[in-house]
């Protein structure tokens, strides 16, 4: 049964992964930006949703207060920062997403205090449930249940709506699409806004998960995202998703009989140098 | 206009450096560096108030020989690399000592430096060995890793006669030392190490840790790490149905411990230097006009600090603020000194002897539960 706990806690942590990730691999593949500032977008949420929780009581407001605010902060990242050096080589857009990062974290600093906040009243966090000696508490039940909807939602609307289709195609040939008259930039600004409503939505969760919301907490997910969709095969969606799993439950195996070894992120990234050394493609990416 | 405006911008300038200048020159300039930004922020803020608040009542009781003391602040980001530069800084403006109210990255950096330059160094609550051992210039007001850890090893053994303890360690200079100084007197006490989990200072869940505490079933959870880490920490163990005594370390002694962990803070143990019902009036005085002043609950690390220039006013009354030696011989030579964090006395290290007060989470607030004042268990090693 220990092994078997062992496992879902890996999971668990796997979806928050690929809630963060997927955004990165969309980004990724259409402008071939690594969006390292997606970890603010995180972070905000976060932050948002805590104090609308604190303030309102309600989990359900929160959530959407910030997929708001997050979908918000996206787009304007990429509207004021990346949008005007799409023409300059990627690794700028690179260094601009890093200072982002560093500067946001420190006005969370300003804004929000140093120590980090927790949830006045989380109730998932205490709602537990008992089975065959595990236990598990309903945040955990609900990041895997938000990490099933959200990506299935997002495979729907790829595949079924209109506006996916144009997205695919400018994903696959931005020129061709373009040409049979799909609006590009609207196109981009919804690859941020959807990529944003997803991080925002993992950073409330995690707040939850960890019982706390602090400055510097976007920094780390946002890294390892950036490992998963190397390991995925860069901007292949479905490589992402079992990357993401994958990773969570090394870890979470690692960070019980590795310990002594190495820490957490170690073991995330010692994975990620192993796997590239067999398959230099990533676990999904065709070998070119 | 503006030639009028500008020349009575010069005039009022003038006079406040006439008026400025003489008393400013009277102050005595005590060096203070601490992580005001970056990651351990949190600490450097109460950090920096401590400090406040002891020149604050120092100079409110007329300050050192009739002179005021001032503080010098510098932000160390808790990076060792922005302590050269700012050691290089109190040198060339020629302080005679210096307080650090940071981690050990930074403060172990500078020991070194100031021991070089003869300018007595106080390292309020880093915790690394060597920062002492860079020369006798440098000193600790606060407990070691390792005597911190014998004290909590008595704790469970003889104050809680439990014999069963996990060990959840922060892989870093505090954590391991802890662990070690567990370790060495565990066996004299009874007590039997079950299991031992080391994680990062990044880390936030604990969920792998959680399941692996309930599979070994420990009486005790012996637990080492800040209040951002042990704070999620002990509330994924409760949340996850862990119900073992937990006891932490000096590192969960701040309010925003018990703010993160909320009712899972309830009953967790601390080895600590503040205790919080105490009747020791400058330790009294210290945690009252803490609070009516910063409107939050005084912590370690402020108690630590506020010691750090209390020891510091205490030696330049002695020996004058000139002359580096002079303070320093001072410094060494303080026994059963009455601080915020107790009675002290240093070691030929430059290290301290205090007792350990072990405090009880009661109520959403620190309580006492004992102290352990034993000499020859929490004695500090000397070399």
């Amino acid at each position: 049964m220990f092994y078997v706990e062992l496992l879902l806690v890996g999971l668990v942590w796997g979806c928050t992964y690929a809630m963060m990730a997927l955004g990165l691999t969309l980004v990724y593949g259409l402008l071939r930006i690594l969006h390292v500032a997606q970890a603010t977008v995180f972070t905000l949420g976060a932050y948002v949703g805590l104090l609308v929780a604190n303030h309102t009581g309600s989990l359900a407001l929160a959530f959407v207060a910030a997929a708001l605010a997050a979908g918000a902060l996206g787009p304007l990242i990429y509207r004021l920062i990346y949008q005007p050096i799409l023409d300059k080589p990627p690794f700028v857009a690179l260094v601009a997403s890093i200072g982002v990062l560093i500067a946001m974290e420190d006005g969370f600093r300003l804004m929000f205090g140093p120590s980090g906040l927790s949830f006045a009243d989380n109730t998932w966090f205490t709602t537990t449930y008992s089975l065959a000696g595990m236990v598990l508490n309903l945040v955990q039940v609900w990041i895997v249940a938000a990490a099933v909807l959200l990506l299935s939602a997002f495979a729907v609307f790829a595949a079924r709506t209109r506006a996916g289709v144009a997205w695919r195609a400018t994903v696959s040939d931005p020129q061709m699409a373009e040409s049979f008259g799909v609006g590009v930039i609207g196109v981009r600004y919804l690859n941020f806004l959807i990529a944003s409503l997803l991080a925002g939505v993992a950073g409330v969760l995690v707040g939850l998960l960890n019982n706390l919301v602090e400055p510097g907490m976007g920094g780390v997910i946002s890294y390892k995202g950036l490992a998963i969709i190397v390991l995925g095969g860069l901007g292949n969606v479905p490589g992402t998703l079992v990357a993401s799993l994958l990773l969570g439950v090394v870890e979470s195996y690692g960070s019980v009989f590795l310990d002594r070894v190495m820490d957490r992120d170690a073991i995330a990234f010692l994975f990620l140098i192993i796997v590239l050394m067999v398959r230099p493609q990533g676990l999904l990416g065709k070998a070119h | 206009m503006s030639v009028t405006f500008r020349s009575k911008l010069f005039i009022a300038s003038a006079l406040a450096v006439a008026l400025a200048a003489p008393a400013a020159a009277q102050n005595i300039k005590i060096g203070f560096h601490a992580p005001l930004t970056g990651f351990a922020a949190s600490d450097g803020k109460s950090a920096l108030q401590g400090a406040e608040l002891a020149v604050e009542q120092i100079n409110a009781a007329g300050g050192v020989n009739g002179r005021k003391l001032e503080l010098v602040v510098q932000d160390d980001q808790a990076k060792p690399e922005q302590a050269l530069p700012l050691a290089n800084k109190y040198i060339g403006d020629g302080l005679k000592i210096v307080v650090s109210g940071s981690y050990s990255g930074p403060t172990r950096a500078a020991a070194g430096v100031f021991h070089k330059a003869q300018i007595p160094y106080i390292s309020a609550y880093a915790i690394h060995p060597d920062i002492t051992r860079a020369g006798n210039y440098v000193f600790r007001t606060s407990f070691m890793g390792e005597v911190q850890g014998r004290a909590a090893a008595k704790l469970i053994g003889d104050n809680l006669k439990k014999k069963k303890v996990t060990l959840l360690t922060l892989n870093n200079d505090f954590g391991q030392a802890l662990s070690a100084g567990f370790k060495e007197v565990a066996g004299k006490f009874g007590v039997q190490i079950v299991s031992e989990y080391t994680y990062a200072m990044g880390d936030r869940q604990f969920g792998s840790i959680v399941a692996s505490v309930k599979k070994d079933d420990p009486e005790v959870l012996y637990v080492s790490g800040y209040f951002f880490n042990g704070g999620p920490l002990v509330a994924q163990l409760r949340a996850g149905g862990v119900s073992a005594q937990i006891v932490g370390t000096e590192g969960f002694d701040t309010h925003n411990f018990i703010s993160i962990a909320k009712e899972a803070a309830e009953g967790v143990m601390i080895t600590t230097s503040l205790d919080r019902d105490s009747k020791l009036p400058p330790m009294r005085k210290f945690i009252e006009e803490y609070e009516t002043k910063f409107k939050v609950p005084a912590d370690m690390v402020a108690a630590s600090t506020h010691t750090a220039i209390s020891v510091a006013a205490e030696a330049l009354g002695k020996a004058g603020a000139n002359d580096g030696a002079k303070i320093r011989a001072a410094i060494a030579g303080i026994k059963d000194f009455q601080v915020a964090t107790g009675r002290i006395s240093f070691n030929e290290l430059g290290e301290i002897y205090k007792a350990a007060q072990i405090q009880v989470i009661k109520g959403g607030k620190f309580r006492y539960f004992a102290t352990i004042d034993d000499p020859v268990l929490l004695a500090p090693p000397t070399k």
